[in-house]
């Protein structure tokens, strides 16, 4: 748990800080606070909040609180960490080349790549799009598998 | 003090107005003490030296310069030798310590009685005023249980002329002291000359002298608690060392007594600064609150009163008592800067020295402002001074404080700022190489109802619009000049067309050149001006093909036969 960033565990709150964000992007992290890739992704999101807090705002939200289950199941995360983005209440995706663009799961490997992506998704909603494509190269995306009913 | 008046003009002119009140009592006093030689007195820094009293009392009121003063003493030097009792005072004028001293090389050195050279001690306005301050401070330890009067006592003239009094004899005795440390330097100069650079304050030097007396060992001396112990250490290593022989005893006798004199006068004037001390907090309490009853004292001491302290600006207050002490060919570059009195200030003391300027500055202006509270009783409880010493506590308080810790800037919104687009004919040249041609331009378009044709022919292929179609009016696309080109070859035509001004008004440039005319021709006509177009030859220059190294028209100049 990161003691910059707020955590959020009620569905209202949820909701209210995805309707209250004007113009910036939201960022919000699903996970546990125990888990160390979390762990890694919010020391990296605890450390660039300031610098994008111009055009972002990062929430974190804990997974394990049932209030939240409901997002959990809308957004189908199964995998820790999950973070999701959102601009002006719409659901931004994007493009990673993962199986999965509604998402980006796991950590960064750069402070400077969650940078870059949160950028990559303002640029995309300015501009009117839904889903932008990701401005990192393969290598640092981080890969996964997906299971489809355990296969 | 005085010094400083002297080197501070406008000091000299409040000094002056200071002092001038009591130069009246020195007249009656004078009158009293006819049968005490002469009298030695300054004004403002003037040594006005009056001789015996007959001729005191002729002279007092002309004598004002200090020219007059030494014309006379020429005079007298002649007159009076036999008078050893009343000895010539030359050397009054010797006494002078500042800066336009040299004057004092006209007078010879000779005085050999301390009497002639301060008369301070004995003089009558000296007693009656310790005996005044004496009874005043006996009376303030007996009734230091009784009931104040209430915040100032001061409308009662007698303690306040008491104080103003006080306050010019303090300056008064700091002068003698510096007459007799120079007296007692010279004597002591034949024994120890060096100790007068080691030494530098007076009272220390007048102790020093007396506790070495005439030995010539200075180990053997003990200076514990005279002076500081790393002085104490140069002063016998230059003692082992020193040029000086052993005084004769007379000599010795002379500088002891001058000592003792100086001591005296010393203790003196801590009695009085005492006095007026315990009196400060009733005569200034606002003043006395912020900087202190002894620096206040000592300040208005040289200001010559608190009506004349609160007249002055600022940047003088700060300036009072300030030391000019240059020695002659050391460096300036370690000398402090210029603040006077307020330098003894607690506050200024306990503030870090990199602020002490501002500090100073500071404490000057608040200062002043309190003084001039005090000199129209405006608040006799001292509250507005104690305001004022809070405020200036608070403010170097803030300067003290570390600057505000830098936190990272956020990153800019992105594109939120337009790009700075540059322009220039750099840029221009630039874009022209991918602007679109003329030849483009015409492919691009077509004409109503008429085909186009097409590289490959019949539909296929890139089409060429109403490029090289008849009737667009151009037999041929050829590129045409660009705009840059456009304007440089403007340029060049005004360039030759105008001339550059020298040329009178009825000039021509139009050129003139005599053609030869066949002899049919030659009949009726004569020259014609041929009319050339500067044009073609501005695109004569621009072909490469011509040569322009060799003239068209010149020839050899010299062919040589080898």
């Amino acid at each position: 748990m990161s003691y910059v960033l707020r955590t959020l565990t009620k569905k209202q709150e949820v909701d209210s800080v995805i309707r209250d964000t004007i113009d910036k992007v939201l960022v919000l992290r699903f996970g546990r606070a125990s888990d160390t890739v979390c762990l890694l992704l919010d020391d990296f999101l605890a450390k660039s909040v300031r610098e994008v807090s111009k055009f972002a705002s990062v929430k974190l939200v804990d997974i394990d609180s049932e209030d939240i289950q409901v997002y959990v199941k809308y957004f189908d995360i199964t995998l820790i960490p999950s973070t999701i983005f959102f601009f002006n209440a719409h659901h931004m995706k994007m493009d990673s080349g993962t199986a999965d663009h509604t998402k980006w799961v796991g950590a960064f490997q750069q402070k400077q790549d969650f940078i870059d992506v949160v950028e990559a998704v303002f640029r995309g909603a300015m501009k009117g799009k839904l889903i932008v494509n990701c401005p990192l190269p393969p290598e640092r995306i981080p890969k996964y598998q997906l299971l489809y009913k355990d296969v | 003090m005085w010094a400083s008046a002297l080197l501070i003009d406008p000091l000299i002119l409040w000094l002056s107005k200071g002092l001038l009140p009591a130069a009246k009592t020195r007249d009656t006093y004078a009158g009293v003490g006819k049968g005490m030689g002469f009298w030695v007195f300054h004004m403002a820094g003037d040594w006005t030296v009056l001789k015996l009293p007959s001729e005191f009392l002729r002279e007092a009121q002309t004598m004002a310069t200090l020219a007059d003063s030494f014309l006379a003493d020429l005079d007298e030097l002649s007159d009076n030798e036999t008078d050893l009792m009343d000895e010539e005072d030359a050397e009054a004028a010797n006494m002078e310590e500042d800066v336009d001293g040299d004057l004092a090389d006209i007078e010879t050195l000779n005085y050999d009685d301390l009497d002639s050279v301060s008369k301070l001690q004995k003089s009558q306005r000296y007693a009656d005023l310790m005996q005044k301050v004496e009874d005043a401070l006996q009376r303030d330890s007996d009734a230091s249980n009784q009931g104040a009067d209430g915040g100032m006592v001061l409308e009662d003239d007698p303690e306040y002329q008491l104080i103003v009094d006080c306050n010019s004899l303090s300056v008064d005795i700091e002068n003698e002291i510096v007459i007799i440390h120079n007296f007692i330097r010279d004597k002591y100069r034949l024994k120890f000359p060096e100790l007068e650079s080691l030494v530098h304050h007076p009272i220390d030097y007048a102790r020093v002298v007396k506790k070495i007396g005439n030995e010539m060992d200075v180990t053997l001396v003990d200076l514990e608690g005279l002076l500081p112990s790393a002085i104490i250490m140069v002063v016998s290593v230059t003692a082992s060392t020193t040029s000086g022989k052993p005084l004769p005893e007379e000599i010795l006798q002379k500088t002891i007594e001058a000592c003792d004199r100086a001591l005296s006068l010393d203790t003196s004037k801590k009695k009085v600064l005492v006095f007026v001390e315990s009196r400060m907090g009733y005569i200034a309490p606002n003043l006395s609150a912020i900087l202190g009853s002894a620096v206040a004292a000592k300040l208005m001491g040289t200001a010559g009163g608190l009506a004349a302290l609160a007249k002055m600006p600022a940047c003088n207050v700060q300036l009072l008592g300030a030391k000019r002490k240059n020695l002659a060919g050391f460096s300036t570059a370690t000398s402090q800067f210029r603040v006077g009195y307020i330098e003894q200030t607690d506050v200024f003391q306990g503030t870090p020295p990199a602020l002490r300027m501002r500090a100073c500055r500071l404490l000057a202006c608040k200062s002043t402002l309190a003084a001039r509270v005090d000199s129209t009783r405006g608040d006799p409880s001292g509250n507005s001074g104690r305001a004022f010493r809070e405020e200036i506590r608070k403010k170097i308080e803030k300067w003290q404080e570390p600057p505000p810790a830098k936190q990272p800037k956020p990153l800019p919104v992105p594109d939120s700022e337009p790009k700075k687009k540059r322009g220039g004919r750099r840029l221009r040249k630039m874009k022209e190489r991918y602007a679109i041609t003329d030849m483009r331009k015409l492919a691009n378009r077509m004409q109503f109802g008429v085909p186009e044709e097409s590289s490959l022919g019949d539909g296929l292929g890139e089409g060429y619009g109403m490029l090289g179609q008849a009737g667009s009016g151009k037999l041929r696309v050829s590129m045409g000049q660009n705009k840059l080109a456009a304007k440089v070859a403007k340029k060049f035509k005004e360039k030759n067309y105008g001339s550059s001004g020298a040329t009178s008004g009825l000039t021509s440039s139009l050129a003139f050149t005599p053609v030869q005319v066949d002899s049919a021709f030659s009949s009726g006509l004569g020259q014609w001006i041929e009319l050339s177009n500067p044009q073609a030859h501005a695109h004569q220059l621009g072909s490469g093909t011509q040569s322009t190294y060799f003239s068209e028209t010149g020839t050899f100049s010299k062919i040589k036969r080898t």
